[in-house]
């Protein structure tokens, strides 16, 4: 068992390393940065000078070390663009976002539960495939449609709500509450539709199961056989794709982002993006991934004390 | 948004054994989504392929006259836009560039994902192992990710960002062929082929790639929804097509400003980019169906 | 935004976000007459030195020393505690403009934070700032600025001419935006006493003292620059506050501001890359001023006179698809002329930017001391562009048009490809990202396009643009005589310099050495609320010192 712990984690670290590299290698080792920062009206003179400030002149491995190491200790460089450090940035920036999918999240499953199990139980029937369409259709539109909609209706014309803006929850809950309900919507409707889908086959998967059916020979209806029996085992792919997708999401936040006017992390990089600031946008990258790759070990792991059948590899 | 939309592909989650949830209309008969999402998609290329013969106007002529006209107004169909384009011709050629997308993105995914993953499902355990593990990293960049980053240096373009977004979906079909080589593998014919001594390219060829075609036609019509939603995403970021280059996602990108006033002109697409997106996933769906039942034995 | 290196260019991106004008000719600078400008372009020939009435203000009564708030238009309303939030698109990516370039930041810091020695009333004259009067030696070449009193940085430290000097070595020995050029013609700046400044050039020029109005002319305390990036110290009405990245920068009055204290306690910048968000916000209370309406065509929706007032003013941009001069066959004055033939540009705007802005026909905005309007140089002939095109042997020409990710060149090319293509001109259209645009097209040592088009916002900026020597500038604009009359308008006189310039005006038009579509127009939403809005967009700086909350 702690073999394959450490196994894991070995894993998970090599990855990371090499995710790293590879991020660098795209940023820093193709093309030169200097230039591509200063522009072309730039002097060879002012390219060189600035390559020499950046550490361009070094060989790529030394720069990729230092980058690195920075990193370990949270030392994400300083933006040549916008003269300020990125690793504080990041970090403020990756907690409003969390704020704004989490409350998503919780939206997307209070709508996707009790969905996708009742589309499940009504397999075959009329009212199933209307749930199933519905959530296809659900799948279909881009948050940032459903944004404008949700903007239109019920900041625009009815007033309710604020159209854009965000503020710290600390600082002032309420509007904070205020601020978010619409963006939280526009995510996590869509997302529900989509987990609506993971859910609903998973419940099927359980539902063809031996013990659910010994349930309910033994007089269960379908369905408290699967909310006492089947609902554990059910949830576990779906808990599965949530923490595999909850980078995906946190990136695809940036639109939502953009017109909520929210300083999360997805803006930053799109924002980093357009201003060419390619230290920061590494820097983002590369903790989006390691984190992506993190979650990935924690399900690993998960799955491996979960499922004794999985244990022996 | 999540530009990804994960419709939940057959790739597994992170845990190896599970094959996965393969959330379908219905299990085992042909179902009428294979024959929707088929119309669907079918309607997209057709007309598609028309507007490279005709179309009511020149999507890029600018009828400056007659700006945001509503529908039916001097022949414009469903009317123009705010530069006195005309939206039904901009629909049509903005069809082209959806399909387009499509093809680059899921084309490069497919083209090298699927040797990929029929090497890894052949081959012997260490070295499937190895590629499963770079397979991971690479599933670590979520397709947006890897286009801004793309487009971060090389700036942003339609083609930069597809050929991210392939790259990016390049694992989930790894992942797909691999199980699916797995269970042909283990079929007993093969087993048979082996025993008798044919060479694994010979197996390769005759056996596996026959029968994990239809997992990556499957898997091409998903990813195709993936892209074109992906491509709206990075449309509204600015990164997607330019102006002169008729595209749903940029027709909402740039209608969207005059949306209490003037919701026509982004609604048109709007409708276009879902009706694309359930097609393809309908169609994915509906031949997931189809193909499923073939490859016996899912545990 | 990038820095780079190019002069005109990251204002050129700012221009798509920074103003629009309307077409209200009333509210603009009446451009025609000599007299205006002769004051605007710089004080002029009078050498008397003890004399107060050299010196930019036409409203001599800013000459007397003695004013102390100097906006003309200013009714000094009394200080409140009124707040106001306004919504820009830009967001500055430093505060430090001495080491970064791009207009968003003098667009906060500058007249608000950091005051210079001379600034622009709304007519484009050149008024006292810091500098209560100023006297010009004869030769041109030494001009004497006499400073206020009393006036304090922020920081504590007095102004003194001292600071001024420190300031205008600085842009020589510590900028790095290009803009710093405009420095290069000072010889030497001397503190005669603290409040006598003397600056000598090495030969006369009229732009020096306009260039002094903009950020070059930035007064910085000596003791004040340590950490400009994050921490701007300037004399002016307004102090910094803070700045949440990616959000808003906020100000707050300087209540121990030399002049009159605006009316307004504190001001948010609150930045927006959505328009929508923008829009949205304003209906929703969330700002109470837009400060550049970015898709004109929806501006109907604050059509409610009771609750919106609509800014139309001027800028200094001008819209144009530039022409690369020595690129065949563009370098036939015929093509050239054909083209503009072939234009619509009233259609142009209209079709556009929603008829907001002045159609121009030469490289000059209504602010301009030596605006001619030429609007109809070039009226709408299909049939007289296909003429000049088979007299030039290009009946069936094909051009390639490079277009920057901004919102008035992807709103005007459908257009104009339209419009070419009915005169038998094929246009092949590119998009580039700016650092592309900045290879290929703006490097004037390169040769690699043929259209494009661009806004240049910097004020006045002619001599650059089209300077007539073709190795100078992206528009490879070939004329010696040009150059001359560049040189006589800068050293003469300030009646010389709107004669030589309207000749240069003029001649540009003649040799259609570009396309030019229009004059960006200034166009500013508000609540009913919000008085005091700049209507004109003079100079980098987005005003707030004459801004009311009712």
């Amino acid at each position: 068992m702690a073999w394959q712990l450490v196994r894991r984690l070995l894993i998970f670290l090599i990855s990371a390393v090499v995710a790293s590299m590879l991020i660098f290698l795209v940023l820093s080792g193709l093309g030169n940065p200097a230039r591509t920062q200063l522009g072309t009206g730039a002097t060879d003179e002012a390219v060189a000078e600035l390559s020499k400030e950046m550490g361009l002149d070094r060989p790529l491995v030394v720069q990729y070390w230092d980058w690195a190491t920075g990193l370990l200790h949270g030392d994400f460089g300083v933006s040549y663009v916008q003269h300020i450090p990125i690793g504080p940035q990041i970090s403020d920036r990756l907690l409003v976002t969390t704020w704004l999918v989490l409350g998503a999240m919780i939206i997307a499953l209070l709508i996707a539960v009790p969905l996708g199990m009742a589309s499940a139980l009504r397999h075959g029937k009329v009212s199933g495939y209307l749930l199933s369409g519905a959530s296809q259709i659900g799948v279909a539109v881009p948050a940032f449609l459903a944004a404008f909609i949700l903007v239109a209706i019920f900041s625009v014309s009815l007033g309710w709500l604020p159209a854009n803006g965000y503020t710290v929850p600390a600082a002032d809950p309420g509007l904070f509450l205020k601020q978010m309900i619409l963006p939280w919507l526009s995510l996590g409707l869509v997302q529900g539709a989509v987990l609506t889908r993971y859910v609903r086959s998973s419940v099927l998967d359980e539902m063809g199961q031996d013990y659910l059916r010994t349930a309910r020979s033994k007089g269960l209806t379908p369905g408290s056989a699967l909310v006492r029996h089947g609902l554990r085992n059910a949830a576990i792919p779906v808990l599965t794709v949530i923490g595999v997708q909850l980078v995906t999401i946190l990136v695809g936040a940036v639109v939502v982002e953009r017109i909520f006017v929210i300083p999360g992390i997805g803006s930053y990089l799109a924002d980093s993006v357009d201003r060419q600031d390619l230290l920061a946008v590494q820097g983002i990258v590369v903790t989006l991934v390691v984190i992506a790759l993190f979650i990935s070990f924690l399900v690993d792991l998960a799955y491996t004390l979960i499922d004794p059948r999985l244990r022996r590899r | 948004m999540t530009a990804v939309q994960p419709v939940p592909p057959p790739t597994e989650p992170a845990a190896p054994a599970v094959l996965g949830p393969a959330p379908t209309g219905s299990r085992h008969r042909v179902s009428p989504l294979l024959y929707i999402g088929g119309a669907i998609v079918g309607l997209i290329v057709l007309v598609a392929l028309v507007s490279f013969f005709w179309t009511p106007f020149d999507p890029l002529y600018t009828d400056v006259v007659n700006r945001h006209a509503p529908p039916g107004t001097a022949g414009h169909l469903l009317g123009t836009d705010m530069r006195g384009r005309d939206i039904a011709s901009l629909l049509m050629e903005g069809a082209r560039t959806t399909l387009y997308v499509g093809i680059v993105s899921v084309g490069i995914a497919a083209l090298i994902g699927t040797p990929i993953g029929i090497i890894a499902g052949m081959t012997r355990p260490g070295a499937s192992e190895f590629i499963m593990r770079a397979t991971d990293i690479l599933l670590a960049f979520p397709a947006l990710l890897m286009a801004l980053l793309f487009a971060a240096k090389w700036g942003g373009s339609v083609t930069t960002a597809m050929i991210a977004i392939g790259i990016a979906t390049v694992p989930a079909f790894i992942r797909v062929i691999r199980s699916g080589t797995l269970q042909v593998m283990s079929a007993d014919y093969v087993l048979a082929a082996r025993v008798a001594g044919r060479r694994g390219t010979a197996i390769a060829a005759h056996h596996v790639l026959p029968n994990v075609l239809g997992l990556v036609i499957v898997q091409a019509s998903v990813g195709y929804a993936i892209a074109i939603l992906a491509e709206a995403a990075l449309s509204y970021l600015g990164l997607g097509a330019g102006p002169t280059t008729p595209s749903w996602g940029r027709m909402l990108y740039e209608g969207q400003s005059g949306w209490p006033t003037y919701p026509l002109v982004s609604l048109w697409p709007a409708l276009a980019i879902i009706l694309a997106v359930l097609g393809f996933n309908l169609l994915g769906d509906g031949l997931r169906d189809r193909f499923d039942p073939r490859l016996a034995g899912r545990s | 935004m990038r820095r780079t290196r190019s002069k005109t260019l990251i204002g050129l991106v700012a221009a798509a976000a920074l103003a629009l004008a309307g077409c209200s000719a009333g509210s603009s600078t009446s451009p025609t007459t000599a007299s205006t400008p002769a004051t605007t372009a710089s004080p002029t020939s009078a050498a008397t030195t003890g004399g107060s009435e050299t010196g930019g203000g036409e409203s001599t009564s800013a000459t007397s020393g003695s004013e102390t708030g100097a906006e003309p238009s200013s009714s000094a309303p009394p200080a409140s505690d009124a707040s106001l939030a306004i919504g820009f698109v830009l967001e500055p990516t430093s505060l430090d403009f001495t080491q970064a370039d791009g207009a968003a930041i003098p667009q906060v810091l500058l007249t608000n934070i950091y005051e210079t020695l001379v600034k622009q009333d709304q007519d484009g004259n050149i008024v006292p700032g810091l500098a209560e009067s100023w006297t010009v030696s004869d030769d041109g070449k030494t001009y004497t600025f006499k400073l206020r009193d009393g006036v304090k940085f922020t920081n504590g430290a007095d102004f003194t001419a001292a600071d001024a000097v420190f300031s205008i070595d600085q842009v020589k020995t510590k900028w790095k935006p290009a803009v710093k050029a405009a420095m290069d013609v000072v010889d030497k700046a001397e503190a005669v006493s603290p409040t006598e400044l003397k600056v000598t050039l090495k030969n006369p020029s009229n732009s020096w003292l306009f260039k002094m109005t903009t950020r070059v002319g930035a007064m910085f305390s000596k003791t004040g620059v340590a950490d400009l990036a994050t921490k701007p110290i300037g004399t002016g009405p307004y102090v910094f506050t803070s700045w949440t990245r990616g959000d808003n920068i906020v100000l707050t009055r300087n209540e121990d501001y030399w002049g009159t204290k605006p009316n307004v306690k504190t001001v948010t910048f609150r930045y927006f890359q959505d328009p929508t968000a923008m829009n949205n916000a304003l209906l929703t209370g969330g700002i109470q001023v837009i400060s550049t309406v970015q898709t004109p065509d929806t501006l109907s929706q604050f059509d409610d006179t009771s609750k919106y007032a609509v800014v139309k003013g001027d800028t200094n941009g001008e819209v144009m698809m530039t022409m690369n001069n020595t690129a065949k066959p563009l370098d036939d004055v015929k093509v050239r002329q054909a083209i503009n033939y072939a234009l619509d540009k009233k259609a142009i705007l209209d079709g556009a930017w929603a008829g907001y802005g002045t159609v121009i026909g030469s490289h000059e905005s209504p602010l301009d001391p030596w605006y001619v309007d030429l609007a109809d140089k070039y009226p709408h002939d299909v049939a007289k562009a296909k003429e000049l095109l088979a007299e030039a042997g290009q009946s069936n020409l094909t051009l390639k048009l490079a277009l920057p990710p901004v919102p008035y060149a992807a709103a005007a090319a459908p257009i104009i490809i339209s419009q070419l293509k009915e005169a038998g001109i094929t246009v092949e259209p590119s998009n580039v990202t700016f650092d592309v645009w900045l290879d290929q097209v703006f490097d004037a040592a390169k040769n690699d396009y043929q259209l494009t088009i661009i806004n240049h916002v910097e004020p006045r900026d002619i001599g650059t643009v089209f300077s007539g020597d073709p190795t100078s500038y992206y528009t490879h604009y070939d004329n010696p005589e040009v150059t001359k009359l560049l040189a006589s308008a800068d050293a003469g006189t300030a009646e010389q310099q709107v004669t030589d310039m309207k000749k240069v005006v003029n001649i540009l038009a003649d040799d259609a050495a570009a396309a030019w579509l229009w004059s960006f127009p200034n166009l500013m939403v508000s609540t009913t609320a919000v008085g005091g809005l700049p209507v004109n967009a003079v100079g980098e700086a987005f005003d707030l010192t004459a801004l009311t909350v009712s």
